[in-house]
């Protein structure tokens, strides 16, 4: 049976059109069934990412390209799909509680986040500039309208406002540097701008500019950084830890391939502002960090500083660094989702709270719960023998080997800035005296802390499977 | 002086950073932000058709297109979002976009 | 200067200065309507550069459609757009500045470009010269280019979905007709006969009764 439209393989979008016609399916259901059949959409939703995941694991092992080029399935993109398809996963199973009430009860919600997470695939994949900017469209839309989608609270639509504002600024510069490239090389697609790129030009370095400038935007690197703080505090939690998790693993994807493989021979260029972005980014998400009183507020800075380390992989240009970036951003994943799982379980007497002060004393009325976030709070510091240590680990070393020992320094000192306010949090919840206890945490909630907790706490002893697997990924760049 | 793609790139630039202004110098009047928007978008559009022209290659034109299509729909998610916070607050003056505060 | 040139410096001409309107309105109404001629004289300057489909897609688009949704949302909403202006004076110097730093550079920019002949080669789809500029983007784009397509698609459908779930709602105070409940009244759910006394007029009760 051949598999094909208008002459291109199908196969190596399968997952794609299966999350898609799934996606599709799911609205029919929603549409037909109201509003009452929002929790089986949701679980519905849950097993579609899961089964996309599995097809992309299942599709033939190397490199795949269809539409002449412009779609890229090798190891690197399988292993950030699976990544962005988990998070897109675990927050929607995150999410139960907050669409439970009568008056979020949106299928839709659901609906969207398999739609982005299909934004996410093709921006994964992407081997043109076109279909990057589709992609990066497909997800930020539907990203959009779940920031806002918390319709009575003036919170979230303010959120959702500020997101979209700065989101299609974003996206236009990203396309002003998409049309300049595409004017200075005669062609969109990354192997024919890396051929043309060769005898480099101004205009070409200054697209790069205007195209990178888009994509911090998306990823939330300074000095593209505003909008997180204000957008992550406002976003009903879930939504802020879905778009703490899988859209940072499309847009950290996209921007490494772009760099890697339509601008290797610019190097020299990309890997000043690179280098520019990585310090600022780590700079100020640590020190910005120490004042904040809120702990969604806080997360934020904490994930501008987090992007920062991960660009210091990408800076070195090698492959090495590349590892470093996947394996960071994976531990990355795994360390955020706890922790805003943890945030979603603090409620008190029905009542979200999300102070740091609320914290204190949860050592007493909360053991488990004051543990794993401990255990998250040590690992996001980047404190041995936790995952998040190992994440810094690999992404320096690459530094190093790549000659940037500057960078790498600065990395570390920012690292123990950083650790200040991980660690305060730490010692609020063990050593301040306690407050009334918190609401029993619903248990799908409670799996996702235990889960990420004890990933983060035990991935010293058997590291291998995630360290080889970005490895191979990685390689498949180059 | 006869007309050729350095003209439509000038004004494609101007086009561009008028909407990157609008932007700044509005920041409380989300309406006009959204019209500026739509003003680089457009910018973007002249440079691809400008491009597209003058390399002979149909492609810009079909990315000119996309952008169009995707630019339509994105302004229609930017009003239902104003829409439904001009319900909630009585106003659309966002008093703080902080677009450069850190 | 041919003519075609004059009609260049004519559409860009009003093309920049209904830009600059756009953004410095007083009434958001004008700017919509400055947004229209911007689009229009834009249309102009495609179809000088020979893409006519597009200048028609921009004017039935931009124009029909999305100029007139923003039209339709100033209208709806009701805005106090006085305050909206405060703040324009004070960032002006300094968007300026930025401005004309930034447009200079950019404008060096273009006025550098030529076409290289490696860049020439690089071409992958060359516009046909036999037929028309509509029949070439449609040879294409429902062929070659058949996943942009189909991926915009997606784009509408997700915008579609957004934009219902965040603005429909159904509004609990909101009265509606209840026709089967109209015709279901009878005399006695619907009149109700009291005493009066003389010079006391009617208790609250029995008014509160009548109500319902």
């Amino acid at each position: 049976m051949t598999f094909e439209i208008a002459g291109y393989q199908l196969l190596p979008v399968l997952p794609e059109l299966l999350l898609l016609t799934g996606g599709m399916v799911l609205l029919m259901i929603g549409a037909y069934g109201g509003q009452r059949t929002t929790g089986l959409v949701t679980v519905l939703a849950v097993l579609l990412l899961g089964a996309t995941g599995a097809a992309v694991l299942m599709l033939p092992a190397g490199r795949l390209e269809t539409f002449g080029g412009s779609f890229v399935l090798d190891d690197f993109a399988r292993f950030m799909k699976v990544l962005a398809l988990g998070g897109s996963a675990i927050t929607l199973i995150l999410s139960r509680e907050f669409l439970s009430e009568p008056s979020r009860r949106i299928f839709e919600f659901a609906v969207l986040v398999v739609l982005s997470s299909a934004g996410m695939m093709v921006l994964i994949s992407a081997g043109d500039l076109i279909m990057v900017y589709l992609g990066l469209e497909l997800m930020s839309l539907a990203l959009y309208v779940v920031a806002a989608s918390n319709r009575e609270d003036p919170k979230s639509n303010e959120a959702g406002m500020k997101y979209f504002v700065l989101g299609a600024l974003s996206s236009g510069m990203l396309l002003y540097g998409a049309s300049l490239v595409y004017g200075f090389t005669g062609t969109v697609s990354f192997t024919g701008i890396a051929a043309a790129a060769k005898d480099g030009s101004v205009g070409l370095v200054f697209g790069l500019v205007f195209l990178l400038a888009g994509l911090c935007f998306k990823v939330s690197a300074v000095p593209f950084h505003m909008w997180t703080p204000d957008v992550y505090e406002g976003a009903p939690t879930p939504v802020t830890a879905f778009f703490a998790s899988a859209p940072k693993v499309a847009g950290v994807a996209v921007f490494v391939r772009v760099v890697l493989t339509a601008f290797p021979d610019v190097l020299q260029q990309w890997q000043q502002i690179v280098v520019f972005v990585a310090i600022a980014s780590m700079a100020l998400g640590s020190f910005a960090a120490i004042g904040q009183k809120n702990i969604k507020r806080l997360m934020a800075y904490s994930a501008i500083a987090h992007i920062g380390f991960a660009l210091v992989g990408l800076s070195a240009g090698t492959a090495e660094g590349a590892q470093g970036v996947l394996v960071y951003i994976a531990i990355y994943v795994v360390m955020t989702l706890g922790a805003f799982s943890v945030i979603l379980a603090m409620r008190r007497n029905g009542q979200a709270i999300e102070q740091i002060s609320d914290f204190a004393g949860l050592s007493r009325t909360n053991p488990q719960l004051a543990f794993f976030f401990g255990m998250l709070m040590f690992s996001l510091a980047g404190i041995p023998p936790l995952a998040g240590f190992f994440a810094k680990f690999y992404v320096f070393v690459a530094a190093v080997k790549a000659g940037l020992i500057a960078l790498a320094v600065i990395g570390v000192i920012t690292s123990v800035v950083g650790a200040y306010y991980y660690l305060a949090i730490v010692k609020v919840m063990y050593f301040d005296p306690p407050k009334t206890a918190v609401d029993p945490v619903r248990f799908e909630v409670g799996g996702v802390v235990a889960a990420a907790g004890l990933l983060n706490l035990l991935f010293f002893v058997y590291p291998a499977p995630l360290i080889s697997a970005a490895g191979v990924a990685a390689k498949s760049l180059f | 002086m006869t007309v050729g793609l350095g003209h439509y790139l000038s004004v494609a630039a101007i086009l561009f950073t008028i909407g990157t202004l609008g932007i700044f110098l509005n920041r409380r009047n989300v309406i006009i932000i959204l019209m500026s928007i739509e003003l680089m978008l457009l910018a973007v559009n002249i440079n691809l058709i400008a491009f597209s022209t003058f390399l002979n290659d149909i492609v810009g034109q079909v990315f000119a297109l996309l952008v169009l299509t995707v630019a339509a729909a994105e302004a229609a998610i930017g009003l239902a979002v104003l829409v439904v916070y001009f319900r909630n607050r009585g106003s659309i003056a966002v008093q703080d976009i902080n677009l450069m505060k850190g | 200067m041919t003519l075609p040139d004059l009609f260049f410096y004519l559409y860009a001409g009003v093309c920049i200065a209904s830009a600059v309107m756009v953004i410095v309105a007083r009434n958001p109404v004008h700017a919509v309507l400055f947004l229209i001629l911007v689009f229009v004289n834009s249309a102009g300057l495609f179809m000088l550069m020979g893409a006519e489909f597009l200048a028609l897609i921009l004017v039935i688009v931009y124009v029909g459609a999305v100029a007139v949704l923003f039209l339709f949302v100033i209208m709806m909403l009701d805005i106090d757009f006085k305050q909206l202006r405060q703040g324009f004076l004070r960032y002006l110097p300094f968007g300026l500045t930025v401005g004309v730093v930034f447009l200079a550079e950019l404008l060096l920019l273009a006025g550098g470009w030529v076409v290289r002949p490696s860049v020439a080669k690089n071409v992958t789809a060359p516009i046909p010269t036999d037929v028309g500029n509509t029949e070439a983007l449609g040879l294409v784009l429902y062929t070659t280019y058949i996943h942009y397509f189909q991926i915009a698609g997606v784009v509408l459908l997700v915008s579609m979905i957004g934009a219902i779930v965040l603005t429909m709602r159904h509004r609990s105070s909101v009265k509606r007709q209840n026709i089967a409940a109209q015709n279901a009244r009878s005399p006695e759910t619907a009149i109700a006969v009291r005493k009066v006394t003389s010079g006391q007029g009617l208790r609250e009760q029995d008014s509160a009764e009548w109500v319902q």
